[in-house]
């Protein structure tokens, strides 16, 4: 045997058009282009209703179609009647929203962080059931509990009237899902290693809990309270159903009406409000988490990213 | 196996799960007997409010049967729900025709800008659905931008009505409203695909396409199914959006007929079958979306 | 001997129930040869010949055969101080009452006054019989009057309290046919049902036409801008309107699916809107045409006019009395109430003539049916533009032959609703 390279004349097949076609579109190690457009044309024709949205709260005059120059705050607090600041109604439904969030938040994060505990440890077919009871909510239409709520509440228990107390209950019964499933993600990414370390280290079961696992799941209760948050502040078909009148109109009932009436920039101006809210909240929750997990490593292969945490859907 | 091995006190979980799993019993599950109770009970001859019948024996299966009727092809809802179905097939197929390339881009590809994407995308989910509404609402407005932008282009210089009971408004609202809701879970499912695995069948020899169809495509499956559940039961439901973009007849959706029923009037033992028969249609994929997500969860478990 | 009566009860019971009227409840019993003899229990349900039960054996009352309600409890009695302290509060639409008119209340007797509302008069019914609010006084409509009567929400007025029903109001509503002698009731607003226009996008004359609703099924020039009530009653009531149908109270089954085929018949001409917001929506100019409330054209003027709109471009026509449809609104003392003198010193405060022409000019734009107030009068002060004159009514306009939405059967409420259900699926 010489130590000669073989060669041989090698063929290279030429590709056709549809292949280098499929191949440009789908190479998952070359540039892909066609994703990139798809992806940036998505992603700024998501935004950019949102932008103009807040651009015209802006608007000098009361047209939410035609820009007649900036107005400044006019819609905020500047105009004496109909502005955000000025008029009770828009105020009092910004208060309500705020409030059922902050009960929202209150309520349903500890009991959610409980279940979410409970189900991912439990083990048996009652603990199926329970998981199964759990995820309905997820994909239940919306109507449908609005509509069995207030029936329940009509019928079953009539001490709770239509109220903030209902809405809030209502809120809380959908937002138990996704702090379930947001947490049992986290924890099926910490794994048992920590508290079997702890527990080997000699710490009594409160110790673990409190002194170790609480602390890891941080960044999943961090996210939990933020998904909460966005949730309730956008809920509009239970707090509808369960409102007791023009009191517990929250923001989206008000954005509701005056949308299918004629709205004034000053709904834009209170839904803007509410979006520099939820940035905050956002920006907040995200410095907090990447302190939070800072020098953490994933117990598993793969990227855990932040969406996957808040992807709330990590079932 | 034991689970705990003797770390925690046994029950302790049960005992956590407990809390939760009341609220859901008496908050979700008995609320639903109620819808149940309402459908087959009667009506306060004075007030005309529902007065449901608990005991299964007292059932007056009137309504529902009358509802039911409606169902069929020629029936009271049989437009409706036609047009309902129809709506909702076309918006999850445009979502997913949108929503996973980018998803799909996201999870492989976007290295560097990957957090700056992220943010975007997740960024409508924050926003209100009421608030991108009325901010396209106010876009497609006679007078909006889009039709000022397709007048000045000449892509369509005398532009439709958009928000006069014009369907294809109503489908992109919806494409519109929904699709961060499939987005965020598909882009999960997607990152949790092992990339070795996409390593091993090119090594094995595949294209890059036949390796994500025989690779990627299947191991999403899941997520596409799930996602796609999330968004199409509830906008099965939806009756807010054809009302805020349309208000005309000619789009109602099946929630409009629920809400009718139920605002107010002497039949809302009607109002209440329509749930209940939605509720009963949806429930065959809420199965079986949920016995997939289990058998995943358990996957997961036991890894 | 015992079938007999059996069949006596049976009938009665029918009769009570409104399954049969006491014309052919007579006829039945002179077959069974029973005739006379039970006139006095027929008669003790006061009602007319033919006439249909409400709720709890009331009849149910038309322009032309007035109800007195039962009294179910007494009266309070005259002369008794109003309560003051605490809280008095008003059940109402929201935006219907002026908050500064209800302050100047609460100032006057030293009360605290709060507004708790609702969206609709079905929640209030129901929120009132399930306890769910506790208030003092409630705005009504006469046709949930058998309702509120029969299961005792409202509580019956002592006239001493309230004389300004005699010196302010309209002769014509001082007793009117859903509330002999006004028992139970003071009326808040009144107004018709027309339609609204706006002159300078319609080119038609609506008023001078021959048939005016039939604007509506020959409005292909303004699809998309065309809008109905979002209402059952008045939608299928367009319809038969339209046709020179006018029992709009008919519980017949073939005239309301006519109706609802004529209604049909406007989606692929007109392809109308169907809410009630034309009170912003035909001022800012997104609505052309709409089947509007009189009301809701004078609100327009004053609360949702942009700048810079002419007024005059705004137009209003009803039919005349007997041929479209009015409607009055009133106020009831809740019969859960722990403030009764109260109650009847707000139900003479609200027909107030200051406090009632505020409330209108000021506020919601839905006329009081004062004395003072006359379209003339109006014009002539600059407060409505003159094309809007016919937007307020005059005390001829309400009689025993003008047509108004009544009280239906529970049967023929689900029948309207029913049919009104398949307008709005848009089948």
């Amino acid at each position: 045997m010489s130590d000669a390279v073989i060669t041989r004349p090698v063929r290279v097949p030429s590709r056709s058009f549809g292949r280098r076609l499929r191949d440009w579109v789908a190479n998952p190690w070359g540039k892909p282009r066609f994703l990139v457009l798809v992806t940036w044309v998505y992603v700024i024709s998501s935004i950019a209703p949102v932008i103009i949205a807040i651009q015209f709260s802006f608007n000098d005059g009361r047209s939410l179609t035609a820009w007649q120059g900036f107005g400044g705050a006019r819609w905020y607090w500047g105009d004496p009647v109909n502005s955000v600041w000025h008029d009770p109604a828009l105020q009092h439904s910004l208060f309500q929203s705020l409030k059922l969030a902050g009960l929202d938040m209150a309520i349903a994060t500890p009991l959610g962080v409980m279940l979410a505990l409970g189900l991912a440890r439990w083990r048996g077919r009652l603990a199926s059931a329970s998981n199964f009871l759990m995820l309905f909510p997820l994909v239940t239409p919306e109507i449908v509990m609005g509509v069995s709520l207030s029936l329940a509440f009509l019928n079953v228990f009539t001490f709770i009237e239509p109220s903030t107390t209902a809405q809030m209950l209502g809120h809380v019964t959908f937002s138990l899902s996704y702090v379930v499933v947001i947490v049992r993600g986290r924890l099926f990414s910490i794994g048992r290693q920590y508290e079997e370390a702890a527990a080997d280290l000699g710490a009594t079961p409160w110790e673990t809990l409190r002194l170790v696992l609480l602390p890891l799941l941080m960044p999943a209760i961090f996210s939990s309270l933020m998904i909460v948050f966005a949730i309730s502040i956008d809920d509009f078909v239970i707090s509808q159903w369960l409102s007791c009148g023009a009191d517990c109109d929250t923001i989206p009932i008000r954005i509701y009406s005056a949308t299918r009436a004629a709205p004034l920039p000053s709904i834009n101006a209170l839904a803007s409000i509410m979006v520099y809210f939820t940035l905050g909240a956002i920006g907040i929750s995200y410095l907090v988490y990447r302190l939070m997990t800072r020098g953490e490593k994933p117990a598993r292969g793969g990227a855990r990213s932040m969406v996957s945490e808040m992807g709330a859907f990590d079932v | 196996m034991r689970e705990h091995s003797g770390i925690y006190p046994r029950g302790l979980w049960q005992a956590f799960a407990l809390p939760g799993v009341v609220w859901l019993l008496l908050l979700f599950l008995v609320p639903f007997y109620a819808v149940i109770g309402v459908a087959f009970g009667g009506v306060d001859p004075i007030f005309l409010i529902p007065v449901p019948a608990w005991n299964p024996l007292d059932w007056n299966a009137d309504s529902v049967v009358q509802t039911l009727r409606g169902f069929l092809p020629g029936g009271d809802y049989w437009a409706v729900f036609l047009r309902t179905t129809l709506y909702v097939a076309i918006a999850l197929a445009l979502c997913l025709l949108i929503g996973y390339p980018v998803a799909y881009y996201i999870s492989r590809h976007a290295k560097r800008t990957k957090s700056v994407l992220l943010a975007l995308l997740v960024l409508p989910f924050w926003v209100s659905y009421l608030m991108r509404m009325l901010a396209w609402v106010n876009l497609f407005a006679p007078s909006g931008y889009v039709n000022d932008f397709l007048a000045w282009s000449h892509i369509l210089p005398d532009p439709p009505d958009w928000l006069n009971g014009n369907p294809v408004s109503v489908i992109l609202a919806l494409v519109y409203g929904y699709i961060p809701y499939l987005i965020l879970p598909l882009l999960a499912a997607l990152d949790r695909i092992d990339k070795s695995l996409l390593e091993a069948a090119r090594d094995l020899g595949a294209s890059p396409f036949r390796a994500f169809l025989h690779v990627t495509l299947p191991l999403s499956m899941t997520g596409v199914l799930g996602a796609s559940v999330i968004i199409a039961l509830p906008m099965f439901g939806d009756y807010y959006t054809p009302n805020i973009i349309s208000g005309s007849p000619t789009t109602s959706m099946l929630g409009n007929q629920i809400d009718l029923f139920f605002h107010g009037g002497p039949q809302p033992a009607i109002g209440a079958s329509l749930t209940l028969i939605l509720s009963l249609f949806l429930a065959v994929l809420m199965t079986y979306y949920m016995h997939s997500v289990a058998r995943a969860t358990r996957e997961v478990r036991d890894e | 001997m015992r079938d007999h009566d059996a069949g006596v009860s049976a009938i009665l019971e029918d009769l009570k129930a409104g399954r049969i009227s006491r014309r052919q409840a007579f006829k039945t019993l002179a077959a069974l040869g029973i005739g006379t003899a039970l006139l006095p229990a027929l008669s003790r349900l006061a009602s007319a010949d033919d006439q249909l039960m409400g709720p709890g054996g009331i009849p149910l009352a038309r322009p032309n055969k007035p109800v007195t309600l039962p009294l179910w409890e007494d009266p309070i009695k005259s002369g008794l101080e109003p309560e003051t302290d605490g809280t008095f509060t008003i059940f109402n639409y929201a935006d219907y009452i002026d908050k500064a008119l209800v302050d100047e209340f609460g100032k006057l007797h030293k009360v605290k006054v709060q507004i708790t509302t609702f969206d609709s008069i079905d929640q209030a019914i129901t929120r009132l019989a399930t306890h769910a609010v506790r208030v003092d006084v409630t705005e009504i409509v006469p046709d949930r009057l058998a309702q509120a009567v029969a299961g005792k929400l409202i509580k019956p007025v002592n006239p001493d309290y309230v004389p300004n029903l005699k010196k302010n109001v309209w002769p014509s509503l001082q007793s009117p046919f859903y509330d002999q002698e006004s028992r139970y009731t003071v009326p808040y607003t009144v107004y018709t049902t027309g339609i609204g226009w706006r002159s300078d996008k319609v080119s038609e004359d609506i008023a001078k036409l021959a048939n005016p609703w039939s604007i509506f099924w020959n409005a292909q020039a303004y699809k998309g801008y065309v809008g109905v009530l979002d209402d059952s009653r008045e939608a299928l009531a367009l319809a038969m309107l339209y046709r020179g149908f006018y029992d709009i109270n008919t519980e017949d089954p073939a005239a309301i699916d006519k109706a609802l085929e004529d209604l049909k018949a406007l989606i692929p001409i007109c392809n109308p809107k169907v809410n009630i917001t034309q009170y912003q929506t035909l001022p800012e100019g997104t609505s052309w045409l709409h089947q509007s409330w009189s009301g809701d054209l004078l609100a327009g003027v004053f609360s949702y006019l942009p700048e810079g709109t002419d007024p005059s471009v705004l137009q209003y026509w009803a039919a005349p009395r007997g041929k479209g449809p009015i409607q009055n609104d009133c106020w009831a003392i809740s019969a859960t109430t722990k403030k009764p003198v109260l109650a009847h010193l707000w139900l003479n405060y609200i027909i107030d003539n200051t406090v009632a022409t505020d409330n209108f000019l000021n506020f919601n734009g839905y006329q009081p049916p004062m004395n003072s107030i006359t379209p003339d009068a109006l014009v002539a002060q600059g407060r409505i533009p003159a094309s809007l004159r016919n937007a307020v009514m005059t005390p001829d306009e309400v009689g025993p032959d003008s047509l108004q939405e009544c009280t239906l059967t529970a049967k023929g409420q689900a029948q309207w609703q029913s049919a009104y259900a398949k307008f709005v699926s848009g089948a």
